[in-house]
């Protein structure tokens, strides 16, 4: 190899280097106005794209296999056909299947299941989405959503309300509560890391990780010196999450929520890789670093609250889920992003039709689930991590 | 349309922390097609003032012209358009390839859901391969050499299609024959090149003017002969020197005694 670069090094430029210097020297051709907006990847070549699409295809068919599991599978046991039949029957708007089923059933699946396994995946794509851009915003791969405090705030302001019995706000006073718990973490959060001008990475991890571990403490506090001796269980569903309390009213502000904040996140897919080149180098290829962490954390973090508020603490999803996608397609958000929520819906609604059946009739907080496989592929990594590092270094 | 090699200005920059002046009242000019190095001992401020042109530290006071336009007055993209950097960031913590790297230095011509363009594509492959990259283009870019990392980072500075390329310390970690055809082949892409550079002899064998900085000051500015001098090198890193000339190149070249 040598060799060859001293040969073209040293000799006369060869007319190959000179039309490529050429190619470099050349401006981009006029902007073609209504051309089509469509994502492409970068310098994809078929093949690559190819594989990529096969990669989609696969990931929305696990994503409706799990979906259809989680509609079978329940504690009232509806034979599967009937189960599918209703489906139909729904999405059709009665017009195919005539129904000839126990009313019971339909019920069961439409008013319970069907909501349920939307909720389970609307928030698990919400936390694998948020996870993606909180690592490229902290720079940090080994970093999620509960980084913010925001997770521990959440499950603070339910159990808040829930230890002094403030129901001032109607059905929905814990999901508020828990909701502006997270935000008030995320602003003391934010002014901790600003203080002092610039708001590094870094800091922004640390000031995270003592609000949680605060915040935790104060949960903790609250449940142990309360009178209510079922406190401790129904702070569970807020700690360790669960979508049990699943309903159709409970779903539009989770799913419009997750539809903006991921076009938003699509749109701004390009300057999401360039925060990953480092934070000068992100400057010098045009980025507006400050402004653009702090619009992608505040973002983040209203989906993260938003998230909490509905089903509780999740934990590792938002952490290990940008993971796997990276290893199949890549770190460019381009691609990243679409994936992540699909697996990442796929992996909560795995995740709770293992955290029903398991036990039941009675069911695990989801969150055990996902912290049990989660945990260990978290240890797997750091150590991978740990011997590429010892390789290169 | 062609890119043309850009001009810059450095005038009466001072740039301060606190009540530390880094850079003390520095004016320099790189006229188009020029390559200017930036010598000085450690903490002579040179990244410092690097910094003031693509735009991580405000001047305190001066200004940063680019073709004639105050950088710190135009928007970051429309300065990443002019002036591209290679600086020691390594982007190694997470899974990017290495033309995913490259490929990042488009972004400031790009609109929103801009897909890459056919022209995008043949600029990065023309990089690559005029780096020797190409066999590394799909390879992680945390799994490559020192020297070749260096490279990937000059191909995204050279995809983003500036006038100005500002490079800190390019030749760091670099073993002899990977400095000399990198600075070789910046010479032969015919930029506007300032560079921080810490080799005095690499600097006066590929620069047209020398620019001696010492604790944030000009200390001597000029052709490679006016500014290495016995005088300068006492005065500046305390060491003494005997110039004499390259026998080949005719350069001037430094020999601490």
């Amino acid at each position: 190899m040598r060799a060859s670069e001293d040969a073209e090094d040293q000799g006369e430029p060869s007319a190959r280097r000179e039309a490529l210097l050429t190619v470099l020297r050349t401006a981009p051709p006029p902007r073609r106005r209504g051309g089509s907006p469509l994502m492409m990847a970068p310098a994809g070549e078929t093949a690559d794209r190819t594989r990529l699409l096969a990669l989609g295809a696969g990931m929305v068919a696990v994503l409706l296999a799990v979906s259809l599991g989680g509609l079978i599978v329940g504690s009232v046991s509806i034979p599967a056909p009937t189960t599918v039949a209703i489906l139909l029957h729904t999405l059709s708007g009665g017009w195919l299947m005539a129904p000839e089923w126990r009313d019971a059933y339909e019920i069961i699946v439409v008013q319970t299941r069907i909501p349920r396994i939307i909720l389970a995946g609307v928030v698990g794509a919400s936390l694998g989405v948020s996870g993606m851009v909180i690592q490229a915003i902290v720079r940090n791969p080994l970093a999620g959503p509960s980084i913010l405090g925001v997770s521990s705030g959440a499950a603070t302001g339910a159990v808040l309300v829930m230890r002094f019995g403030l129901i001032f706000l109607g059905a929905f006073t814990l999901h508020i509560a828990a909701f502006v718990g997270g935000l008030a973490a995320l602003t003391v959060v934010f002014w901790i890391a600003r203080t002092g001008g610039r708001m590094t990475p870094t800091r922004l991890v640390l000031a995270g990780i003592a609000m949680s571990a605060v915040l935790s403490a104060l949960t903790s506090l609250l449940v142990l010196t309360s009178p209510d001796p079922q406190l401790a269980a129904r702070v569970l569903f807020w700690t360790l999450g669960g979508f049990g309390s699943a309903q159709w009213k409970l779903l539009p502000i989770p799913v419009i929520a997750l539809t903006l904040g991921l076009a938003i996140m699509l749109l701004q897919a390009r300057r999401l890789n360039l925060l990953m080149a480092g934070d000068e180098s992100a400057v010098a290829l045009g980025l507006n670093v400050e402004q653009f962490r702090r619009a992608m954390f505040v973002l983040t973090a209203a989906l993260t609250g938003i998230t909490v508020a509905v089903a509780g603490v999740i934990g590792f999803v938002g952490l290990i889920m940008p993971h796997i996608v990276r290893l199949l397609v890549g770190a460019d958000h381009r691609r990243a992003l679409p994936a992540v929520a699909v697996l990442g819906a796929s992996f909560t609604i795995a995740a709770d039709l293992v955290a029903r059946s398991i036990i039941a009739p009675l069911e695990l907080p989801v969150g055990i689930v996902t912290a049990l496989v989660g945990g260990p592929f978290f240890i797997w990594l750091l150590r991978r991590d740990a011997r590429a590092l010892g390789v290169t270094k | 349309m062609t890119i043309v090699p850009g001009a810059l200005t450095i005038e009466d920059v001072s740039f301060n922390i606190g009540a530390a002046r880094l850079v003390d009242d520095v004016s320099l000019e790189v006229a188009p097609g020029e390559m200017v190095g930036l010598l000085g001992p450690n903490g002579a401020g040179k990244s410092t003032l690097l910094r003031t042109v693509y735009r991580i530290n405000r001047p305190s006071e001066g200004r940063v012209l680019v073709d004639g336009e105050d950088v710190w007055k135009r928007p970051s993209a429309w300065v990443a358009r002019h002036v591209g950097a290679v600086l020691q960031d390594m982007p190694a913590e997470f899974p990017l390839t290495v033309i995913d790297i490259v490929a990042m230095g488009r972004s400031a011509h790009k609109a929103l859901l801009e897909p890459d363009t056919g022209h995008d594509r043949r600029l990065i492959e023309a990089a690559l391969e005029l780096l020797q990259l190409a066999p590394f283009a799909g390879r992680p870019f945390r799994t490559l050499s020192g020297g070749e990392r260096q490279r990937v980072l000059l191909a995204r500075a050279l995809v983003q299609q500036p006038g100005i390329l500002v490079l800190d310390e390019p030749t760091n970690h670099l073993d002899i024959h990977y400095q000399l055809s990198l600075l070789r082949f910046i010479r032969e892409i015919g930029r506007t090149v300032i560079a921080a550079l810490h080799d005095l002899n690499l600097a006066a064998m590929f620069c047209d003017r020398l620019c001696l900085m010492d604790r944030g000051r000009v200390a001597a500015i000029g052709t490679p002969d006016e500014v290495l001098t016995p005088v300068t090198m006492r005065q500046v890193y305390g060491i003494e020197a005997h110039m004499t000339r390259h026998p080949a190149t005719g350069r001037i070249w430094m020999m601490p005694s």
